[in-house]
């Protein structure tokens, strides 16, 4: 469990008493994240059985949703016609049939799961980058939300971005200018899909702002 | 219960396979019926098993063929649009993670420019090697910021609810762009253009202190200063200069 400050982003799992959910958009949220889990439970059954299932329920709505395996169409049809014929799948074609659709669903099976391990590291790379900023939010006013800036405040964050506006375009000029001489590739800052006009060889930042005391105009701690 | 991570095939084992289809199919009644309760909507469930010529039903055999009626009764296309298998299932919840990782990923990438952005501001010039792709977003993500400033100076100099400083809002945001285009034009002073654009910030938090404790002048008033060169001997007490 991480230190106390951290925002949870859902409130994880709570118990429920199992009665009609007074609150029309909790419902419609429940019944959304319910019937995909039911589904997936249905399917994993499916796969780790060799089962057939046929669900069908109704959304508040009244729109029908209907999971089967292997199809829902089939099974409702055998079963309202009260025929259950046993294992009427024992032609060599309808298990070929049935083995290249289990093939299929390993690999489907397979790419979510990669998808979504992937989904939760990011999600976790968020979590660290927004604990560093609320952290550094602690001891630098300017990176605080725009919302909790006085008057006075903004007028100074604004000159400053206005000046590094500026320097962004020079820096792009400049850039632009060397293209001509690039060959290689310069390392980029954050590692985004690298189509840079080439390193830096001439550009000194530090030849635009000679001023040691630029910086200091946001009162910083290092002071 | 076991919390042991489970191989998502086909059990071979007989008998670990029987026990997993009796706890399996338990637990799967016992969700579509908390779904039917908490949601107060109608829902049937029907599981074929080797293990039994007749199938298992939710809610019960009238239930069923109720349920399974309604739906009967709904138009073809109706009953189709939202019907899955395996494949169709997995395919949409393929879909869904993906769209989702992109959002996240769009997510991250703004923190991690604007974590840039703040690094520059903080040390006055633009560090490091910085590739094109980085100072393109870069520039769109201080537009952005610019933009939210301007709003909330909008929000805040209207809220003080006096006459003249509502005419500061617009004040501030003509002179500033008069203050932006000396500061391009006077790149020669003797120290650089850094020195000049620095005496304007330190000159322009004064000028604004000045004009909200005032409340504001005409809004034709001409600049406290006039040519920037020639402030460079008289350096305003700033408080931020150590």
């Amino acid at each position: 469990m991480s230190m106390s400050k951290s925002k949870k982003s859902s409130l994880g799992r709570q118990k429920i008493p199992i009665e009609k959910i007074p609150k029309k958009s909790h419902l419609q949220v429940t019944f959304s994240k319910r019937r995909s889990g039911l589904f997936k439970k249905a399917s994993e059954l499916c796969t780790l059985c060799g089962v057939e299932i046929a669900i069908v329920v109704f959304s508040p709505a009244d729109k029908a949703f209907s999971f089967g395996h292997p199809e829902v169409e089939s099974l409702i049809d055998r079963y309202t016609a009260r025929n259950h014929p046993p294992e009427s799948s024992s032609s060599g074609a309808h298990h070929l049939v049935e083995a290249h659709r289990n093939a299929n669903v390993r690999d489907l099976n397979m790419q979510l799961t990669q998808l979504l391990s992937q989904l939760e590291m990011e999600k976790k790379r968020g979590e660290d980058l927004e604990q560093e900023r609320k952290t550094r939010q602690r001891q630098l006013w300017w990176e605080s939300p725009v919302d909790e800036l006085g008057l006075h405040e903004l007028a100074q964050l604004k000159l400053s971005i206005e000046d590094l506006k500026n320097n962004i375009h020079k820096h792009a000029t400049k850039f632009m200018l060397d293209s001509s001489s690039s060959s290689s590739s310069s390392s980029p800052l954050l590692g985004g899909p690298n189509t840079s006009l080439g390193p830096l060889p001439r550009y000194d930042a530090s030849s635009l702002h000679p001023n040691p005391h630029y910086h200091l105009a946001f009162p910083t701690p290092y002071l | 219960m076991t919390r042991k991570k489970v191989k998502l095939a086909f059990i071979a084992n007989d008998s670990a396979r029987k026990a997993t289809f009796k706890k399996r199919k338990k637990g799967l009644m016992k969700k579509v019926s908390e779904l039917s309760t908490l949601c107060g909507i109608d829902a049937c469930a029907i599981v074929y098993s080797p293990y039994d010529p007749q199938p298992e039903v939710w809610p019960s055999p009238m239930g069923v063929q109720r349920v399974l009626s309604k739906f009967r009764r709904m138009p073809e296309l109706e009953q189709s649009k939202k019907m899955v298998n395996q494949e169709s299932f997995l395919r949409q919840r393929i879909l869904k993670a993906k769209d989702q990782l992109k959002k996240q990923r769009k997510d991250n990438r703004e923190k991690e420019i604007t974590q840039l952005m703040f690094q520059y501001l903080s040390a006055g010039k633009i560090m490091h090697n910085i590739s094109m792709v980085d100072l393109n977003d870069l520039a769109w993500l201080i537009d952005q910021n610019l933009k939210d400033i301007n709003r909330r100076i909008e929000v805040l100099t209207k809220n003080n609810g006096q006459s003249q400083t509502q005419v500061a809002a617009p004040v501030v945001t003509n002179v500033v762009a008069k203050i932006e285009d000396k500061a391009q034009g006077s790149s020669n002073t003797h120290l650089g253009q850094g020195f000049d654009i620095n005496i304007d910030l330190m000159h322009k938090q004064n000028w604004f202190m000045n004009l909200m404790n005032n409340g504001g002048g005409g809004g034709n008033e001409t600049m406290p200063f006039g040519d920037v060169n020639n402030h460079q001997n008289g350096f305003w007490p700033n408080p931020f200069f150590h």
